[in-house]
This record gives C-alpha cells, sequence and structure tokens, in this order.
C-alpha cells in the first residue's frame, strides 16, 4: 500500500513539475492546446456529415454513441500524453542508452521513464473531450461517471498497450514501427463504431490491442449499466497493466548499458 | 540553363537516396494499409443502402485510396524541416549556399515525393482491386491526365506546408495553423468528397485551396470527364502558382529580419 502511495506521489511529483516547465512557455502551450482542440473538433463535422448522408446508425451506434467514444478517446489519450508522454519514445530511450539514467533513480524505473516527459498538445486533447461531452450527452450522472472512470482505465490501457509494443525493443531490436502501430491500432479502432470491424480485428480489440475495454464497453455502461460488465472493465484493465509491468521489466533484464554519458537538467 | 542544371542535380540525389533508403518505407507502407482498411470498413457501414451524393462503393473505396495516396505521396516532412530550420537558426548556413532555398527544398522534396507516388500508388491499385475490383468504367488512356492533377495537388500542398513552416520565422508556436491547414483538407476533400457537403460549404470549398489537393485529383482518377478536366487544372495551376508566390514572399519577409550571430 505505502508503495502505491509512493507511486502516485512520484507521478504527482513528475506532473507539477513538468505543468511548471509547460507554463513557462506560455503563449506556445496555449497554442498547442487550442490547435490541438480545434483539429479534433472537426471530426465531429465529419460524422454531421456522414449521418446526415443516411440518417440512421453507422455500425450499430448514433451520432451521439460517436460523440461519447470519440470525447473518450480524445480525453483518456490526452490523460496518457499530459501523465506518460515518454511511452512513445521507450524504444529509443532504450536504443540510445538513455535508460541509464532511470536505472540509477531510487525510484520505480518505469514510472520514472514514462513521466519524465510530457506533451503540451495532450492538454487539447484531454480537455476536448470534457467539452464534447458536456454539449452532446447532456448531464446524465451515469454518462459522466462512466466517462470518467473511462479516462482513468482508458489512459491506462493505451499506456500499457504502448509499453508492451515499446518493450519488444528488449527482444528484437528497433521496434518503434511496432510502438508507432500499437498507437495508430489503437486511435482507429477505438474512434470508429466497433460494428463496422467483424471477425479477427474483434477478437483483436478484446484481446491484445484491448480498445474495447478503452471505449465501446465503458459507452455500453453509460447507455444501459451493468454491474458484471464493470466488473469485467476493472479487471481486465488491471490485469493488462500488471502484464504490461511485468513484460517491461522481465525486458529490462535483457538490457545492456552502453556507458553514454548524459545529463538530464 | 546552369540554374536548372544544379536543381536537376538536387533532384537526382533526393531520388536516389529515396530508392537507397526504401526500407524506410515499411512502416508508411503498413500506415496506409491501415488506414485504408479502416476507412473501407467505415464507408461499408455507412453504404448500407447503395449510393451516396453519386458515389458508389466502389468508387468511395476507390476515391479514399486516391485521396490518401496524395497524403501519403507528400510526406517529406517539409512543414517539420522549416520549423527547425528556422528555430535552430541553421537556415542561416543555407543563405550562403549557390542556390535560392525555396527551390532547393522543393527539387530535393521531389525525389520523395516521386517514390512516394511510385511505392503508395502500386498498393493504392493493389489494396483497391483485393477490396472492391477495378474502378467502373477506368479508362487507362486518360490516367495521366488524372496524374497531371495528382502531381499539381501535391505541389499546391508542399508549398502550402512550406509557407506553414516558415511562419516560424514570427511565431514561436505554429503548430496550430499546421493542424488546421491539415483538417480542412481532410474535411474538404480527403476523407469526404465534397459533394457530400452542404450546398452552402460546398460553394466555399471551391473558392478554397483545400479541395484542390486531394478531391479534385481523386475524383478525375475515379470518374473521369473531360469537362471537370478543364474546370479544375486552370484552377489548381491557379493555387500552385500563388501558394509558390505565399512561400517565396515568407521566405524573403523572414531572411530580412533574421539575425545571425555566428558560433
Amino acid at each position: 500500500m505505502t508503495q502505491l502511495k509512493n507511486v502516485f506521489k512520484l507521478i504527482g511529483l513528475y506532473f507539477k513539475v513538468n505543468l511548471a516547465s509547460a507554463l513557462e512557455y506560455r503563449s506556445s502551450f496555449l497554442m498547442q492546446v487550442f490547435g490541438m482542440a480545434l483539429s479534433n473538433g472537426t471530426f465531429v463535422f465529419f460524422w454531421w456529415i456522414a449521418f446526415a448522408q443516411i440518417g440512421g446508425r453507422i455500425g450499430g451506434y448514433d451520432f451521439n454513441d460517436v460523440m461519447f467514444i470519440w470525447a473518450l478517446t480524445s480525453t483518456a489519450f490526452g490523460a496518457a500524453h499530459i501523465l506518460f508522454a515518454n511511452m512513445n519514445r521507450l524504444t529509443r530511450l532504450i536504443i540510445s542508452g538513455e535508460l541509464d539514467t532511470f536505472l540509477l533513480q531510487p525510484k520505480d524505473i518505469l514510472v520514472s521513464l514514462l513521466c519524465s516527459k510530457t506533451s503540451l498538445s495532450a492538454w487539447g486533447d484531454f480537455l476536448y473531450g470534457f467539452i464534447l461531452i458536456a454539449l452532446t450527452q447532456g448531464n446524465s450522472v451515469m454518462v459522466w461517471l462512466m466517462f470518467l472512470l473511462g479516462v482513468v482505465t482508458g489512459g491506462l490501457l493505451i499506456t500499457a498497450i504502448c509499453v508492451t509494443a515499446h518493450t519488444f525493443t528488449f527482444y528484437l531490436g528497433d521496434a518503434s514501427l511496432i510502438g508507432n502501430m500499437a498507437l495508430e491500432f489503437v486511435i482507429n479502432f477505438c474512434i470508429y463504431p466497433e460494428g463496422i470491424y467483424r471477425g479477427f480485428i474483434r477478437v483483436l480489440m478484446l484481446s491484445v490491442i484491448p480498445t474495447s475495454f478503452i471505449v465501446h464497453i465503458p459507452l455500453k455502461l453509460a447507455r444501459s449499466f451493468n454491474p458484471l460488465l464493470l466488473v469485467v472493465l476493472l479487471t481486465v484493465s488491471f490485469f493488462y497493466c500488471f502484464l504490461a509491468y511485468k513484460f517491461f521489466y522481465r525486458g529490462l533484464k535483457r538490457y545492456e548499458s552502453g556507458n553514454l554519458l548524459i545529463t538530464r537538467l | 540553363m546552369k540554374n536548372i542544371k544544379k536543381y536537376l542535380t538536387v533532384l537526382r540525389i533526393s531520388l536516389q537516396n529515396a530508392f537507397v533508403y526504401r526500407s524506410n518505407a515499411i512502416g508508411g507502407l503498413v500506415f496506409y494499409s491501415l488506414f485504408i482498411f479502416v476507412f473501407f470498413n467505415l464507408w461499408r457501414a455507412i453504404y448500407q443502402g447503395g449510393e451516396a451524393a453519386g458515389y458508389s462503393l466502389t468508387q468511395m473505396v476507390w476515391y479514399l485510396c486516391m485521396t490518401e495516396l496524395i497524403v501519403f505521396g507528400c510526406k517529406n516532412g517539409i512543414y517539420n524541416e522549416m520549423n527547425e530550420d528556422v528555430k535552430s537558426g541553421s537556415i542561416a548556413y543555407q543563405l550562403m549556399r549557390p542556390y535560392h532555398y525555396v527551390f532547393y527544398q522543393f527539387f530535393n522534396a521531389l525525389g520523395s515525393m516521386f517514390f512516394n507516388l511510385i511505392i503508395y500508388g502500386v498498393l493504392a491499385v493493389v489494396l483497391g482491386l483485393i477490396m472492391v475490383g477495378p474502378i467502373p468504367n477506368f479508362r487507362l488512356s486518360l490516367l495521366p491526365w488524372g496524374l497531371c492533377s495528382v502531381i499539381l495537388g501535391m505541389v499546391i500542398n508542399f508549398f502550402m506546408m512550406m509557407t506553414l513552416g516558415l511562419t516560424a520565422f514570427k511565431l514561436e508556436d505554429n503548430l496550430a495553423f499546421f493542424l488546421i491547414y491539415q483538417k480542412l483538407v481532410f474535411m474538404l476533400g480527403m476523407f469526404i468528397p465534397v459533394e457530400f457537403l452542404p450546398k452552402w460549404l460546398q460553394g466555399i470549398a471551391h473558392w478554397l485551396p483545400f479541395s484542390y489537393v486531394a478531391w479534385a485529383p481523386a475524383k478525375l482518377i475515379v470518374a473521369f470527364s473531360w469537362e471537370f478536366f478543364w474546370q479544375v487544372i486552370p484552377i489548381q495551376i491557379f493555387w500552385a502558382i500563388l501558394s509558390l508566390m505565399l512561400a517565396l514572399g515568407m521566405y524573403s519577409y523572414g531572411v530580412r529580419s533574421l539575425q545571425a550571430h555566428g558560433g
């Protein structure tokens, strides 16, 4: 329990330092936030046109359902990249030998590694989801609860998927392609209705790349709450993150230092 | 003549580089296939009942193969390169070299654009044929005319991106402009044909350059007509020249206020 408390404390400290550093360049920060939110906003327009053309449901989802999965993807993705932006740089850090610095620190290596960088534009993604939910879903308590829960589980799952993909670098060498592909798969399977995919892709979405648990199950829960489904969501999220954590440390045993000298300021 | 020769040498070297480092394209090919696969699934779900806005599902999938081909063909990092050159100050080194920076960058990018067009073009044809079969009423003899439009679309996009990158001379952070431009191209033609838009927006889109990057060339490939060809080509030429002027103007304006401090 104390260990978990320490991890949260460490994440909180990194968050504070990263935010203070971002606010040093206030105009750049605001420009990136505004740009990202506006950029995401254009997709509302696409879906509006698509639904206007067919006037019904697409892949089993109506316009409001699509807005919910979009909002949840955006905020979960934003939260993950605000707190753990290094998830997409793991391969580079491993290959360049920059991992050495983290190995010497007295805190959890993976947490330190993930938290030591933040993404400014991710704030745009994070805020955009809240705005979209407020504008399209009304003030249903269940929708907001499932949205907030989805942000936590979804953010952790996105991070875990990226960590797992980049961990392959310990085994295969440069796995940046696998890492980038994993992130693209996550985004593309999250922002479109689940029903447009069939067969093998649906199996993938429920297993290796568990995007169904990031947005589609929270949507089902928001529309019609089922306690059993909630337990499944929490259990799968916990186990996937746990396995990703273990997989990283197992891979780390294969790491060989290149004796690179670097300074972290 | 000497002027043209040096730029042709730049083009030759960039082409050689693109072919030598061809394995770099593998990631792009995977992502291209992923996007087409996702769009295919999405539009198949949208098209449950026949045609929409005059496009059949087959035409729509080919349309997306073409618009993505243009987007991936244009991938040369010019926006990031401009930003980096301006912000790091390395643009100062380029000023002493015996070429015009804007034209050097253009011919340097042409090699990779040409290479991309070939490899993504082959992949687009393969994916299109696998997913929906051949384009209805397609005539191979008309393809070169469609390709002229594709090249003009890529030129417009290149100089627009370059102009946006060069705004780094004046702006601390220009990412927002890049994202907005990218999404305007995306929404006004790349992802949905202009015919899908409400009438009032179609009128506006015809007056803006964004639709001429992807919509006009893709429509010419999937549903060629001479009438449409003569309608869009002059507009594309106009936007290509204007975007070049904008890039040249932004460059000379930025360079005038550049301060180099050695080092």
